[in-house]
């Protein structure tokens, strides 16, 4: 029985076995390749997307789970191609370096600044206790998040 | 006429990665592609009995499998003494046996679980001093048959290599009636580089050569070393590199491509391989774990009269990088410091473990650690401040290295006045608990590993220009911003207006690779000098145009003008369209390689690198808070003096000195890699193995020291990967003052802390190091075979 | 090669357990899915079958009635510190579920998986939960029973198919709690060794009551009765409980892990015991 679910505003429909992780759903698929599956384990976040709206990690996310969710991937937050504050901030403060990381940052930050949108440092750090980084050593990520909050 | 290559300029794929359209090997295929997978063998030791594919090829959606047959070759760093597969015998827990290809990944699973295999156990040896032990089991029975392909490296039995750097008379110096003897003994363990992207390969076999698509720091190494292992012409494989997700050195050897490349030829079609976070972890190129036993004869006004060393090296099952690394023990346990005479043997040595590797500034990283440890206890040792000692005796102007090299100008001992002066800028931090506070500042010394480039660069008639080399983006600023900076600033164009082609074995000429810092250096000199030739066409078209002398003439902003308020002159790209119809399409190439500094002759011997062409320092300060009842070290503050000669782009080295730290970090107190009784690494993920996260950190405050001399382009230096050089020296010396324990291994994890403040860590003690230093050797220094 | 498991999404209760009755040793419940999408690197095979719980609205409820918290086994982490956060009394719990692995994880997790994955030694919510003196519900399609979570966690490896762990009940005491966690690193981490601690005070605010649970030291979390008898009169005094935890805590054998030895373990504890009772005050 195939699965359905909104993913980035596009109602899709996956023919995926119902314990298949959602991030193998949405880049084998759906050839969504942004979200990245780097430990496959919820440790490293590189998989993170938001299902109604939550981050969540799509490596542990089995697809029978997502069936009539909403979805939305790093390619769903920057409509057009045009950068999300987060991301122009992100930009600023040559933040990136290989990359890899910055589909699940991105995701997790843009939403922990929604949701908290006077963040103090320590919190910002806290939020990316499940996005690790292997290239940047985190300040100017930090450092871009609070940029975006004005503090 | 000089250009300025300094600027601000930001990495023009930093929206596409921010946005997920970044494609890496691991997000690319291509039509009716296959799915490739590797058998590995479950055990550390053992002869291949028996290894039969023939159910497996039988089952459904299998497509080819590749086995030792296919691949003959053996490669290596110099000595090839590695094979693709398990020939006879099994060296470690995760070698390759066979290779399959199949339709669906899981197809390809259950081909490999239908392919029988019967290994017949032989003892494991997993620790060195097992290795070295007098009659232990040869882990490469026929040693003495390997080609070698660099002669003078000592070898036998288990010593994969031994390389020994002697200057001065050593015995004399210890004999003095003047000097106190301190020797230090020292053990780190194995660093995993976690980066992101595992190691991942599309292969295709077309027109009857092999093209690799690879994530990979090296494609020629790539080219050649897969060729090798196939037994086919270098010429025939072309390897092409998208955007690499993280390497660190990990990718700095060949991989998975030869298996990915073997099964396109067999089944003719398309084939993609990508480990397993389980097999990156299995089978990660290390940082090695290493041995280290120093001695030092010191006066009492501090003085280092002589000093002697040994260094194991566990290379794992084969040579591989640390044959290559026994030369760095000479440029690093052997920089720093003044030395009056001094003997170092730096000896890689077979265990039945996965192969080691390279990691970010190698072997320099706990070299260091154990050089700076032991200049501490030095000093204390004499009652001296470590500051004083160091003012004292670090590297200055006319003073020789351990093979003999000179070096140039006072660089550490200014470096070390501008750290007193941050330090002295800001008040220790102390928080008002019962942890134990303290601090360390500590000198590195590490080198730019230059070499081979090449470079062309093609000027396009609209104004912009295309730089092919063979350099990768991996994410430092070098692809992004050094090099284009550089071609932009000679050609007086915008960077924007550079385009930096991906690497591709077939459009660009030989690289040794994207690692040792070399790539704004050694590339950036290939890149320039393409340029300049470029330069020099312009001028003289323009020069024609304009009626007036090349010198004449100025050449920025996108223009080509005579010198002058007022200058009449055109624009670069009406310029280059001219010289396209008058003679043709304007292009540059450029070529750089080792300068070949001298060294003092006969002090090395077995060594790679005799002396380095370019020295780099850096100074390091942390403090540190260490809780005495749970072992935890809280770095509270991280600065960094670094020697990058010239900075083209100060906030792309800053970005690499954040991330150079914060990944010593990880090295200096989280990152264990440690192997169970039956041969494997227990660390399997990103669970086991903690990398630091964002409340792990500190910001880095940085200092950019220039001015030092260079024969890099502009003056510059190697600068991404220097920084991770003294984080594991700083912490292990700041957490040793801050609680008075004697700090001899890395990395500092709350039980090892908690149990050295307990009295549970017993001292050190290597029996398979011998007290008299030459006793360490296969033969003596000055009897080269 | 072995058929890819199926998968039921109930959408009640009912229909949960008549789905796990009838699949009976070849079923297993699914809620948030961090623990079993795991399995591929514990080298562990999935289950045939699968039913999901996530449809199921009485296992994600939070009642409080007649002094009894009750907590939907399908509640997430995420949720039930929000539900818990500025109680003293369920400080502990508001810790346990708002500082385990990391954000993400926490939005998945549930109530029902942390108590009932038997291999995860380093769970948070099992000594908090322990410390509170809470009981469970297991309902099968026979009819529901009530036991104390400690004895749940002795039977929990052999429980029958078909029977499922649906509340938590955590009966209000006007304790005061804390949650005491030793992750190897600052940002987090699954703790190397949790004490829990949940107290009463008479009206000299001495120690009336305390309930002490381990956990992370051993395999499976536990009260640590003799401490909780030595605070018993005792000023709350960080040191002095961390002195009647020096004395006592050699009555743990601590689980050799990658990430730290035992012994480590059973080191740590008297001062995860102090740091407990000074965040009481």
């Amino acid at each position: 029985m195939p699965i359905e679910m909104t993913v980035n505003g596009e109602a899709r429909r996956s023919a995926a076995d119902p314990m298949t992780p959602l991030i193998d759903v949405l880049r084998d698929e759906f050839h969504l390749t942004g979200a990245k599956p780097v430990c496959r384990e919820g440790f490293c976040g590189a998989c993170t997307v938001l299902v109604d709206g939550e981050p969540l990690v799509a490596c542990l996310t089995p697809a029978a789970l997502v069936e009539g969710r909403e979805i939305r991937t790093v390619e769903g937050l920057s409509a057009g191609g045009r950068l999300n504050p987060l991301q122009t901030r992100l930009v600023e403060h040559d933040a990136v370096q290989c990359g890899m990381c910055f589909p699940g940052m991105v995701v997790t930050l843009t939403h922990f600044l929604a949701q908290t949108p006077r963040p103090s440092r320590d919190q910002v750090r806290a939020a990316l206790t499940g996005n690790a980084c292997r290239c940047t050593g985190y300040e100017r990520i930090v450092a871009a998040a609070l940029d975006v909050a004005g503090v | 006429m000089s250009v300025d290559a300094v600027m601000e300029f930001r990495r023009r794929d930093a929206g596409d990665k921010l946005t997920g359209r970044t494609r890496y090997t691991i997000d690319r295929g291509a039509p009716g592609m296959l799915h490739a997978a590797v058998l590995r063998a479950q055990v550390a030791s053992g002869r291949l009995a028996k290894l039969d594919t023939s159910k497996a090829a039988a089952l459904p959606g299998v497509r080819a499998i590749a086995t030792a047959a296919d691949a003959p070759g053996r490669v290596g760093i110099g000595i090839a003494d590695h094979s693709l597969f398990v020939v006879d015998r099994v060296r470690y827990v995760g070698e390759p046996l066979a290779a399959v290809a199949a339709d669906t990944p899981e197809q390809a699973q259950a081909a490999l679980e239908a392919i029988k295999v019967e290994i017949a156990p032989l003892p494991a040896i997993l620790i060195m001093q097992d290795a070295l032990a007098p009659g232990a089991p040869l882990i490469h029975p026929e040693w003495e048959d390997y080609k070698i392909l660099l002669e003078g490296g000592a070898r036998a039995g288990n010593v994969a290599w031994e390389a020994t750097a002697v200057r001065g008379d050593v015995d004399a110096a210890f004999a003095r009636p003047d000097v106190r003897i301190v020797e230090s003994t020292f053990r780190v363990g194995r660093q995993n580089h976690m980066a992101f992207e595992p190691r991942a390969a599309v292969a295709r076999y077309e027109e009857g050569r092999f093209h690799i698509e690879t994530s990979t720091q090296v494609p020629w190494t790539v080219r050649n070393a897969t060729a090798g292992f196939l037994g086919v012409p270098a010429s025939q494989v072309r390897v092409t590199v998208p955007p690499v997700g993280g390497a660190f050195g990990l990718k700095f050897d060949v991989a998975i491509e030869p298996f990915a490349a073997l099964l396109a030829k067999l089944s003719g079609r398309a084939v993609r391989l990508v480990n397993s976070r389980e097999e990156e972890m299995l089978t990660c190129l290390f940082r090695e774990n290493a041995e280290i036993r120093i001695r030092s004869a010191v006066t009492p006004a501090g003085e280092i009269a002589g000093r002697e060393a040994v260094v194991l090296m566990d290379c794992g099952a084969y040579g591989g990088e640390q044959i290559f690394l026994t030369t760095m023990t000479a440029h690093t346990l052997g920089g720093n410091y003044r030395v009056g005479a001094s003997r170092l043997v730096s000896r890689a040595v077979y265990t039945n473990t996965a192969p080691n590797g390279a990691f970010r500034a190698c072997n320099g990283v706990y070299n260091t650690f154990a050089l700076e440890r032991h200049t501490d206890e030095i000093a204390a040792a004499l009652g001296m401040d470590p500051l004083e000692f160091r003012r004292r005796n670090v590297l200055g102007d006319g003073d020789l290295g351990a093979t003999g090299q000179k070096f140039e100008a006072e660089v550490l001992r200014p470096m070390l006045e501008r750290m007193e002066a941050l330090r002295a800028a800001a008040p220790p931090r102390r928080q008002d608990d019962e942890r134990l506070y303290g601090r360390a500042t500590t000198v590195g010394t590490w080198f730019v590993f230059t070499g081979p480039s090449a470079a062309t660069v093609n000027m396009n008639a609209d104004g912009s220009a295309t730089l092919v080399t063979s350099g990768v983006e991996i994410g430092s600023g070098s692809m992004m911003q050094g090099l284009p900076q550089i071609v932009a600033a000679t050609l007086g164009i915008q960077p924007e207006d550079v385009m930096v082609r991906q690497a591709d074995t077939d459009a660009a000429g030989y690289d040794v690779g994207v690692g040792g810092g070399r790539q704004t250096v050694s590339l950036g000199a290939a890149s320039l000098q393409a340029a300049q030739e470029v330069r020099g066409k312009l001028l003289a078209v323009a020069a024609q145009m304009l009626d007036a002398l090349p010198d004449d003439l100025v050449m920025q902003n996108g223009r080509i003008e005579i010198a002058g308020p007022n200058g009449a002159g055109f624009s670069i790209a009406e310029v280059a369209a001219q010289a396209q119809a008058l003679v043709g399409p304007v292009a540059g190439t450029g070529a750089s390689t080792r300068k070949g500094v001298p060294s003092m002759p006969g002090c090395a011997v077995g060594h790679f690198i005799d002396a380095l062409d370019i020295p780099v320092f850096a100074v390091h300060d942390c403090e540190v808070a260490v809780d005495p009842e749970t072992g935890h070290v809280e770095v509270l503050a991280y600065r960094v003096v670094q020697d990058v000669g010239r900075a083209l782009n100060r906030s792309a080295i800053g970005g690499q000195i954040q991330g150079g730290v914060v990944q010593g970090l990880g090295y200096a107190l989280h990152e264990e890699v440690s192997i169970d009784a039956d041969g494997r690494i227990r660390q399997n993920g990103f669970e086991t193995y903690r990398v630091p996260l964002a409340a792990d950190v500190v910001p880095v405050e940085v200092e950019l020291y220039e001015g030092a001399p260079s024969l890099g382009p502009f003056g510059i230096k190697g600068a991404g990967e220097v920084p991770i050089l003294n984080v594991g020296a700083s912490v292990a010396c700041a957490v040793a003052n801050a609680t008075g324990a004697r700090v001899q291994e890395l990395p500092l994890t709350p039980p090892r802390v908690l149990a050295l403040l307990l009295g549970r860590q017993p001292e050190l003690d290597f029996p398979h190091i011998s007290p008299r230093w030459d006793d360490n050797l296969l033969r003596p220094h000055d009897q080269p075979t | 090669m072995t058929a890819s498991p199926s998968f039921y999404a109930a959408s009640s209760l009912s229909a949960a357990l008549d789905a796990l009755a009838e699949r009976g040793p070849q079923g297993a419940p699914l809620a948030g899915g961090t623990w079993i999408m795991r399995a591929p690197i514990r080298h562990e095979p999935l289950k045939p079958a699968y039913v999901g719980l996530d449809g199921v609205p009485e296992l994600g409820r939070i009642e409080e009635t007649d002094g009894i918290l009750s907590i939907g086994a399908g509640v997430t982490h995420a949720r039930l510190a929000e539900a818990v956060a500025g109680r003293p009394e369920l400080r502990v719990l508001a810790e346990a579920a708002g500082r385990s692995a990391n954000p993400a994880i926490r939005r998945a997790a549930t109530v029902g998986g942390n108590l009932c994955t038997t291999d995860f030694a380093a769970a948070d919510l099992v000594p908090a939960l322990l410390c509170l003196d809470a009981e469970v519900e297991i309902a099968s399609r026979g009819g529901t029973e009530r036991l104390p979570l400690a004895a749940f966690l002795s039977l929990r490896h052999s429980l029958e198919p078909g029977r499922l762990l649906t509340r938590v009940f955590v009966p209000r005491s006007g304790a005061v709690s804390a949650h005491a966690r030793l992750p190897l690193r600052k940002a987090g981490d699954y703790p190397t060794a949790i004490v829990s601690l949940s107290v009463t005070r008479d009206t000299a605010g001495r120690i009336a009551q305390a309930r002490v649970a381990v956990g992370s030291v051993e395999t499976v979390a536990r009260r640590w009765t003799r401490l909780e008898a030595a605070l018993v009169g005792t000023p709350l005094c960080g040191e002095q409980a961390h002195r009647a935890a020096t004395e006592l805590a050699d009555e743990f054998a601590g689980r050799d892990g990658v990430e730290a030895p035992g012994w480590y373990r059973v080191s740590v504890l008297p001062v995860l015991v102090r740091r407990a009772v000074i965040a009481l005050h």
